[in-house]
């Protein structure tokens, strides 16, 4: 027999799983997926291991609903499933770690057999409860959970399902096209895999599986045996809700594997910035993943090497009913946290800290026709320098979403943007800056109720540098010049002005040895003043 | 006025195209010169000056492309612009979309903007979604801001401020302050440029244009010159990105509208020979040494055959083609997908043991691994390329390359092969022929399902060196079963030219809900005003009123979605009732997204964005080709080459001496001077009287 040509058929792999990808931005309602990237798309083998995912969207999708696929085969195992059963889930615990995040998985059938997997997962437009925000107590606020079901049976919408998730939710026709969208994206990966197992005259994935997962599995044994064995650690502290959280973890390298080790961790907060052990796991292999092997294909092959784990109930492995909304925020800090880990053993290969916790802003309240809006925005502040190279301003990091236009935000809310703005200064001085943050002005229109639920971090504890490296500019959220709490929903009164100042990246090595030249084009430039060049950088 | 001689001419990397066509309506003659890059005008008038032999006096109409415009983008050489913001926006260009294009690289750049920090100021004005001004602009504000711009050394100013699709008063009043300032220095406006909703796009739009615009008019107005002392008599037009022709006015103003000027001019000559063959559409391949692109050419609802056209591109990419590495251009264009991968491209064995081809390329120098070196001496260790596995397959032959002009080495090619993949060199070079017809075909996969085409419904045209070496291999994978190589390929896109019609795309903003009771008058201001300033533009290109067709389009989408279909609309929905109106366009628009994505969500109204505006004056007549010789000479000799497993002896034939109407059998190999037609087994060829290559796959 031929051997498998399973270069061939892997990269034909990973273009299903982008063409069903791009099925699903094209035709989500939501805007957080259509315009801002915020999902992932991949397939999986018959035994529930990712294999392929699309190049695009956001680690924290895509590694959970790795680790998710499990659950889905526990709750329904082969012998119960059928063609043209759809499921669903939006549990925290088991998939992406917070209600509006909702996981459709789809079985594929060939020959008669179910040889694999369709899943999406995707920020929904609502989900009931509370609007999103970090504000709830327990996870019952947040909206409705729905526990893994049939969203569809042998092709046929679960009508009940459908009726109690219109029943729980502001936007039901938004919502549950958004489910359509997702199980038609499935459909697309589906069909094409189907044809792709018939042209090689394949019965299933089971041979193709072992090649890429092994390969994959190897090549990140190999990238860790690099590494030094020794245990690298990093702690860090961060805003939290009402008082500071740390945050700990210890990478145990031992040969070709690692165990991330998140003990010193604070225990889960009061309110919904609590992370699930799944959205931690999803970051731990996101980062060590850019740091050690950025070029190899990520599956479930690559994880194998990597375990972690973090005392039970602490805020990276909070447990029901802990508050989960927000868990972006404090779920954003593990890969800066890890860099920093790792930065005596591969100086080269990490960044300083970035401004890390996505800093979205939710939008919701009454227009001055009396219609109801609700709006999730996007924001970048800086990433953190490296060696050899400035870190970029603006830019999202870890996510992978986009920002939005001015003027589309201002078409779908009553506000008006007086400014959007990079923050001179604001990038962590070194020998390498950090990345300037960003910073906006917005008031209400005239006649417009406006709420905003701010999802905001390192307010009081900035970015941090590396090897002499100084930390970027802490954010700031003020109200006609008053702090604001960056995680509590407040009203914008009319003419009111509310600035927020999106976190600076940290610095690399030492400002005073940064290239004369680059601090005066700084300087020409405006990203920082003359002030900050002579007492940083100490330009005369 | 009596029939006159026209002439078409392409502006490529190396060669300058030129092709003149009779008053009879056939090929007169054909001339490919030396591009010369530091004033490329001078080879277009020496190539139109060798067709012409004379007959300058006689030619009427001189079309013409251009990727100068991309050049200048692509390698920064533009002006200094100068740039005018609203307050509060002096970053836009580098706050840009926030997004990192790869997920894992944590080295990689954003694209530096085309306009220095320096050289950007902002005014104290503001407009809001609805149109309303919330601050007055102040012209005196304006003139002093102009000025500092004009004194710091802008030589173009662009003015881009926030909402003006929805009032452009600002822009305007802007403008001509700037005038009054800055004398003698062009002006691009947003609104005028590009009209639509997203300011970072809209800027780099605006931006871009006022980048060119120095480099356009030093070329045109030079170009202008020379041709006006060979060819005294002919009205010089343009072939703009969306596949249609301008004047040299309009091309000044909006310079920007040129960027695809030249793959435009390849997508419009792969559509005039489907309408000259008779078939309802192509999909057209054009593989050359570092790239190759791929456009669907389809009939539209008037019955005319066109490639699709894009509302918005990206060009420049900087990080090997991906998506989101250049800069958006809102500018209409011939929709194409390129690939980074060509027959120069490097095959290497990445750390998982895969084989991977590009994007790396070997380039012109020092080229595949069989390639002599400019010395002549023996290269050391080159790396292995698509040409490479192609020569050692027995595809390319070693001696007719450029029609035996340079001979290619087979040992090198083979020892290039074995060293950096390992093993056999033909196993090797089997394995880098599959992975590279495999990455265009599913790349060609993608972009087909993207847009709700089947990728097999459609013949591929194949055309640039090594597109008719891979067609047939592609054509496989996609399930396409007839592959058409065209004559003269090499002025393929200057022919191209001569059959594309005057056109201009225009689009406004305007947020309308279609299903519910929104008041469509604002809708037919913004026809109103389109199409005056269409007949403007079209009347620069010498197009009289009574000639100008419309065809009306809107970006429409489901309420709450962030992407628009671009949906063709009934002429007759801008005509009627309101109420009938709105069952026009949501008819048209839940068809055409049920065609690209299966399910219509329930229960969710429809909202327009953009409303578009296409008017074209006359298609001319393309040009007819020279039927071919039809000697039947026979294959003059063979070759072994890799078919089905093995290598076969293989008939080759000089494509000037195939037996025209005469079906032959695969495998076969025809041979021409820049490429080679390879045929399978299982695939058979026909010599089209039109000098086509007709290659069918036989039914199984």
């Amino acid at each position: 027999m031929a051997p498998l040509p399973w270069d061939i058929l892997w990269n034909r792999l990973i273009a299903v799983a982008d063409e069903q990808a791009a099925a699903l931005i094209r035709t989500a309602l939501t805007p957080a997926v259509s315009e801002a990237g915020d999902l992932s798309a991949a397939v999986f083998d018959a035994r529930g291991q990712m294999l392929a995912q699309a190049v695009t969207g956001t680690p924290g999708h895509i590694n959970s609903m790795a680790t998710a696929m499990v659950h889905f085969l526990d709750a329904y195992p082969h012998e119960t499933l059928r063609p043209g059963d759809v499921l669903i889930t939006n549990d925290p615990w088991l998939t992406a770690g917070h209600y509006h995040d909702i996981t459709i998985v789809t079985p594929v059938f060939h020959r008669g057999r179910l040889v694999g997997y369709f899943g999406n997962c995707c920020h929904t437009a609502d989900i009931g409860g509370r609007y999103f925000s970090a504000d709830a107590r327990e996870v019952y606020e947040e909206g409705v959970c729905i526990p893994i079901s049939r969203l569809f049976v042998a092709g046929a919408p679960n009508e009940e399902l459908l009726r109690f998730v219109r029943a729980n939710v502001r936007v039901p026709d938004h919502v549950v096209g958004d489910l359509y969208a997702q199980a038609a994206a499935n459909d697309v990966g589906a069909r094409r895999l189907v044809e792709t197992l018939d042209e090689f005259e394949l019965d299933d994935l089971a041979e193709l599986s072992r090649e890429i997962l092994d390969r994959s599995e190897a090549a990140m044994r190999d990238a860790i045996r690099a590494l030094p064995d020794g245990d690298y650690a990093a702690e860090g502290e961060f805003d939290g809700f009402d008082k500071p959280i740390k945050l700990a973890v210890t990478l145990r390298v031992r040969g070709d594997e690692v165990l991330a080790d998140y003990a010193g961790t604070s225990p889960a907060a009061e309110r919904g910035i609590n992370v699930v052990l799944n959205y931690t796991h999803a970051y731990t292999t996101y980062a060590l993943k850019t740091a050690l092997s950025p070029e190899i294909p990520n599956n479930s092959g690559s994880f194998r090497p990597v375990a972690l784990t973090a005392p039970e109930g602490c805020i990276l492995n909070c447990k029901r009913p802990s508050a989960v909304a927000a868990r972006h925020i404090v779920g954003h800090f593990v890969p800066s946290l890890i860099f920093r880990a790792l930065a005596e053993a591969l100086p080269d290969r990490v960044l300083a800290e970035s401004y890390d916790a996505l800093w979205n802003a939710h939008w919701h309240g009454v227009r001055p026709d009396g219609q109801g809006f609700v709006l999730v925005v996007f924001n970048a502040g800086g990433m953190g320098a490296r060696q050899g190279a400035d870190g970029l301003s603006a830019t999202s990091f870890p996510s992978g979403i986009h920002g939005f236009p001015v003027e589309a935000i201002e078409a779908n809310a009553p506000v008006v943007y007086e400014a959007r703005r990079l923050r001179p200064d604001s990038g962590g001085p070194g020998k390498w800056r950090g990345g300037l943050g960003q910073e906006f002005v917005v008031r209400p229109r005239e006649g417009a109720r406006v709420w905003l639920s701010p999802f905001f971090d390192r307010t009081v504890y900035p970015a941090r540098g590396l090897f002499g490296g100084e930390p970027g500019a802490p954010g700031r959220f003020t109200l006609d010049g008053v702090e604001q709490h960056p995680k509590t929903t407040v009203e914008l009164p009319p003419g009111s002005r509310a600035v927020v100042s999106l976190p600076g990246g940290g610095g690399y090595g030492d400002p005073r040895e940064r290239d004369r030249a680059l601090v005066e084009r700084d300087v020409a430039d405006g990203y920082i003043t003359p002030e900050h060049a002579r007492s940083r950088y100490g330009r005369r | 006025m009596p029939q006159r001689y026209r002439i078409g001419v392409d502006i490529g990397g190396t060669f300058t195209d030129v092709c003149l066509v009779g008053p009879d309506g056939r090929l007169a003659a054909t001339a490919k010169v030396r591009t010369t890059p530091d004033d490329p005008s001078r080879a277009v008038v020496d190539g139109v000056r060798a067709v012409a032999d004379g007959r300058g006096g006689d030619v009427g109409a001189v079309v013409h492309a251009t990727t100068l415009i991309t050049n200048a983008i692509v390698e920064r050489r533009g002006g200094r612009v100068g740039l005018l913001v609203t307050r509060g926006f002096f970053d836009t260009l580098e706050i840009a979309r926030q997004h990192r294009y790869d997920m894992y690289d944590l080295r990689l750049e954003r694209p530096a903007p085309l306009v220095e920090r320096a050289l950007r100021r902002e005014v104290d004005e503001r407009v809001l979604f609805d149109g309303t001004v919330e601050r007055p602009i102040d012209p005196a504000e304006v003139e002093r801001l102009a000025k500092e711009l004009a004194d710091a050394g802008a030589e173009a100013i662009a003015i881009c401020f926030l909402h003006p699709y929805a009032n452009p008063s600002h822009e305007r009043v802007a403008a001509e302050a700037t005038a009054r300032a800055a004398p003698g220095r062009p002006v691009s406006l947003s609104w005028r440029i590009s009209g639509q909703i997203r300011e970072y796009e809209r800027m780099v739009t605006t931006v871009a244009n006022a980048y060119v615009q120095p480099v356009a008019a030093r070329y045109l107005d030079r170009l202008r010159r020379g041709l006006g002392a060979v060819t005294p008599g002919a009205g010089l037009t343009i072939m703009t990105s969306n596949g249609g022709v301008t004047g040299v006015e309009a091309a000044l103003e909006a310079p920007v509208r040129l960027v695809e000027s030249g793959p435009a001019a390849g997508a419009l000559a792969a559509a005039a020979d489907c309408a000259a063959l008779g078939l309802p559409g192509l999909l057209s391949f054009d593989m050359g040494g570092t790239t190759a692109k791929a456009c669907v050419i389809v009939r539209g609802p008037d019955g005319e055959i066109r490639p699709d056209v894009t509302p918005e591109i990206e060009v420049a990419r900087i990080y090997r083609f991906t998506k989101g590495s250049g800069l958006p251009l809102q500018v209409p264009s011939v929709e194409l997908i390129e690939i980074g991968a060509g027959g120069g491209s490097i095959a290497w064995i990445d750390r998982l043991g895969r084989l991977q081809v590009g994007p790396e390329s070997a380039g012109a120098e020092p080229g595949p691994a069989c390639y002599p070196s400019s010395s002549g001496a023996p290269r050391s260790d080159p790396d292995p390329t698509v040409t490479d596995a192609d020569v050692v397959l027995g595809y390319v032959g070693v001696e007719a390359f450029l029609g035996g002009r340079m001979r290619l080495d087979a040992a090198a090619a083979e020892r290039a092969l074995a060293v950096r993949l390992g093993g056999d060199p033909l196993a090797a070079a089997v394995r880098v022929r599959t992975a590279i017809d495999e990455q265009m075909a599913l790349a060609f996969r993608r972009h087909c399902a993207e847009r709700g085409y089947d990728p097999a419904e459609r013949p591929l045209y194949a055309f640039g060196g090594a597109g008719p070496v891979h067609a047939c291999g592609v054509a496989e994978l996609l399930g396409i079963r007839r592959v058409i190589v065209p004559p003269a390929a090499g002025v393929g896109s200057a022919i191209g030219l001569l059959s594309a019609p005057p056109r201009v795309d225009v689009a406004r903003t305007h947020f309308l809900d279609v299903t519910g009771a929104g008041d469509w008058a604002p809708v037919d201001r913004a026809y109103d005003e389109m199409r005056a300033e269409t007949l403007a533009l079209l009347a620069t290109a010498g197009v009289g009123a009574a000639e100008v067709r419309y065809e009306y389009a809107a970006d429409l989408r489901f309420h709450g979605q962030a992407h628009q279909l671009t949906v063709i609309l009934p002429a007759e929905a801008f005509e009627a009732a309101s109420g009938r109106r709105v069952d026009l366009v949501v008819g048209a628009f839940e068809r055409a997204y049920a065609r690209v994505y299966g399910r219509i969500p329930p229960g969710v109204g429809v909202q327009a964005l953009q409303w578009r505006l296409v008017a074209r004056g006359a298609t001319p007549e393309p040009p007819s080709h020279q039927v071919a010789s039809g000697d039947a000479g026979g294959a003059t000799r063979m070759r072994d080459a890799w078919f089905a497993g093995r290598l076969v002896h293989t008939p080759v034939y000089r494509r000037e001496a195939l037996p025209c109407g005469e079906a032959v059998a695969g495998p076969v190999l025809v041979e021409e001077d820049a490429s080679t037609t390879v045929v399978p087994p299982g695939w058979r060829l026909t010599l089209l009287p039109t000098g086509h290559l007709d290659v069918v796959r036989e039914k199984e």
